[in-house]
């Protein structure tokens, strides 16, 4: 009941919403339009807003430095996004809606794998190209799809750069924990890290799947302190891992060190935890750092300013792949030199170019490669730890029983 | 068995949360016939009470709680008097349409109000725990339980032995019966909803203060109390400890031996069996 009446609500709104857009079409005149279906309500809007707030940060500061030259001829970008509530399906039928009747003329991703993998679908049926940094997982690039780029780094190279971190340290961790919720995201990241272990001769003592959206993680905890669990990888949302730690706390459950696949970059899920978020690690593929120009913005420095100014809260790796998929797009339509969908997606496919985000360039699959630093939470900020091969400072380590803080 | 021991007390634990989450919902399902699928969303909503006199008044979350409930039970009032009665004779599936529509604009109005960011109410003792042979007991969920328990005996006592106890019991048993003794009914279920979200609003107090608070957590929340309210049974409050019970065991124990991903399974699964076996729930009335 309650499930038929969600999706029937959505649909209601959605059907009002459509007749009280105007029909004509965006695309024409020196207009380019990109569409996208972002959750900007319901439980993932927490992290759906980056990419809002990216797309729109980017298609203005495109447009303040000149918009795009096509074949000699000026255009402006616009932005045509949809909320798709956190609703998988009802971001299907968006993306359906941009492509078929709003007739935008490139498609930008919305937040998450799971979302990732079934709009993609749209964006192959119809031959409009996608450029998405919101799906890590390693299966929406395994379709031979030709339509969908997508610059986060694979999910299952998520926790390489934390193994290596592990065999450097001392002591040295030996029994490790591999936690991760059961979405199309997490599951990438726990099939690649298994792997990654073995290689690296750490065993994983504690292997387990849970139900996306859990809260109580008593039983897990209670296991990893019995097995005297040393490190402890978790692969899962930022809800989940809130109550993890939380958890933790309250049943004095210290590990010599838990990461994260999500939430040490963010700076909302830091602030709900206070001081009980410090030596968690983690890792992002992006820091704000003035080393990674930009053509637009100047660099990820002045980036990260730009939107704390705009938006009042910090940029994450989120927001700044979402800003490289307007950029990758844009270079894509002025080395066409067209809007015409197979050619601007024969252009993504060779890009080649810095951005802010870091070097864009995209695997046969579609897919960004890009190396994972392990950061920790140090002093209440994320501190890069260690680049994948050697350590950039010292890692806080092992972490300090939960009473002993 | 020193794991077995720890994850028992877990889910003894756990389950006493759960009891103080389903009390307000099987109380104004009992008593006034209306499922209240908003229920979860007022937990949420008695959670950011408690999350802003924390942090903004720098109450201790359990001595805000009064206060949350206080303002929750004003909420569930005007929200039975203003809204719900005009649906209180109507059949069941217009009830579930108005509370359904509650829940949606409830959750979206928290969303624009306090926005999507979590929060947690973190009081300095938020972590503290006692060692027990070995088992590790954690003071607030330990204090939470013990708050439902006694939440849960008070309101089994009001209804059994007070005039307004009485009078609410009497109306949802014969209502011209009632209403020939002088009771007015419209009163009655107005004070019995505001003190089913009064509950809501403490559970949401406590659930802050060992979880974490958004403006979605309200559905997981009212599936959970609708499953421990049908597990336990309506017709005694007690019930909901005995489903809370239930519940938190059944899940922890399940992690434990099966897996984490068929904890919803085994409780679910439990919740057809009793449907089948026990259709009034384990403290129910037999027919």
């Amino acid at each position: 009941m309650h499930t038929l009446l969600r999706d029937g609500l959505p649909c209601a709104a959605l059907a009002l919403a459509l007749s009280l857009s105007s029909p004509a079409s965006h695309a024409a005149g020196n207009e380019i339009v990109l569409g996208a279906s972002v959750q900007l309500t319901g439980p993932v809007a927490n992290t759906g807003r980056y990419y809002k707030d990216a797309y729109q940060l980017a298609v203005d500061q495109i447009n303040r430095k000149g918009g795009v030259q096509v074949g000699g001829k000026k255009y402006t970008l616009a932005l045509k996004i949809y909320d798709n509530q956190s609703d998988v399906n009802l971001s299907v039928r968006q993306y359906t809606q941009l492509v078929s009747k709003d007739k935008v003329n490139f498609l930008l991703g919305p937040f998450a794998s799971n979302f990732a993998l079934a709009d993609s679908a749209v964006s192959e049926k119809y031959q409009i190209p996608m450029v998405q940094g919101g799906g890590a997982s390693d299966q929406i690039f395994s379709r031979g799809f030709k339509y969908v780029f997508g610059t986060l780094a694979p999910a299952s190279n998520y926790f390489g750069s934390t193994i290596a971190m592990l065999k450097q340290l001392k002591p040295a961790p030996a029994q490790i924990a591999l936690l991760y919720a059961d979405d199309a995201f997490d599951v990438s990241v726990a099939k690649g890290t298994r792997p990654l272990l073995e290689k690296a001769g750490l065993k994983a003592v504690i292997d387990e799947r849970y139900s996306s959206n859990a809260s109580d993680f008593n039983t897990l905890l209670s296991q990893i302190k019995a097995k005297q669990t040393d490190a402890v990888l978790v692969a899962g949302h930022e809800t989940e891992i809130l109550n993890f730690i939380r958890q933790a706390k309250s049943l004095d459950v210290s590990p010599k060190l838990y990461s994260f696949t999500v939430g040490v970059p963010s700076e909302d899920f830091r602030k709900a935890l206070g001081a009980d978020a410090e030596y968690a690690f983690g890792m992002t593929a992006w820091l704000p750092s003035e080393n990674l120009k930009d053509d637009w913005f100047g660099d990820a420095a002045q980036f990260a300013k730009a939107w704390g100014a705009q938006y009042r809260y910090e940029p994450d790796y989120h927001a700044a792949s979402g800003v490289s998929d307007v950029e990758a797009i844009v270079k894509a339509i002025e080395k066409a030199g067209s809007l015409d969908p197979k050619a601007v997606r024969d252009a993504l496919a060779a890009s080649d170019f810095q951005s802010l985000y870091g070097h864009i360039a995209f695997a046969d699959n579609g897919q960004i490669n890009l190396d994972q630093v392990v950061i920790q939470v140090q002093n209440g900020k994320p501190a890069a730890v260690f680049d994948g091969s050697k350590f950039l400072r010292d890692a806080k380590y092992p972490m300090p029983d939960w009473s002993k803080r | 068995m020193d794991l077995l021991l720890q994850i028992l007390v877990n889910g003894i634990l756990q389950g006493g949360l759960y009891a103080i989450m389903a009390l307000g919902l099987a109380l104004v399902w009992g008593v006034l016939n209306i499922v209240n699928l908003a229920h979860g969303a007022f937990i949420m909503l008695g959670a950011y009470i408690s999350w802003y006199s924390f942090s903004w008044l720098g109450l201790d979350p359990f001595i805000g709680l009064p206060l949350t409930a206080v303002l929750m039970f004003g909420v569930g009032y005007a929200i039975q008097r203003g809204i719900l009665n005009l649906v209180a004779r109507a059949p069941m599936f217009n009830t579930l349409l108005i509370t359904f529509g509650l829940e949606v604009v409830l959750t979206y109005l928290a969303q624009l109000v306090f926005s999507a960011d979590f929060r947690t109410i973190n009081p300095s003792y938020s972590g503290r725990n006692i060692d027990v042979l070995g088992v590790t007991i954690p003071v607030v969920r330990l204090a939470a339980s013990g708050l439902a328990i006694l939440l849960t005996l008070v309101m089994w006592r009001f209804l059994l032995h007070t005039r307004l106890g009485r009078a609410i019991r009497a109306t949802a048993q014969n209502l011209p019966a009632a209403r020939l003794h002088g009771v007015e009914p419209r009163h009655l279920y107005a004070v019995t909803f505001g003190l089913g979200l009064a509950l809501a609003g403490a559970a949401g107090g406590l659930y802050g203060t060992v979880s974490q608070i958004n403006p979605y957590i309200g559905a997981t929340l009212t599936a959970k109390s609708f499953a421990i309210s049908i597990i336990g049974g309506l017709d005694t409050p007690l019930g909901v400890i005995a489903g809370g019970l239930v519940l938190g065991l059944i899940e922890a124990l399940t992690t434990l031996y099966v897996g984490p991903t068929f904890a919803d399974v085994a409780s679910f699964g439990v919740l057809v069996l009793v449907l089948i076996v026990r259709p009034s729930g384990l403290l129910g009335r037999t027919a």
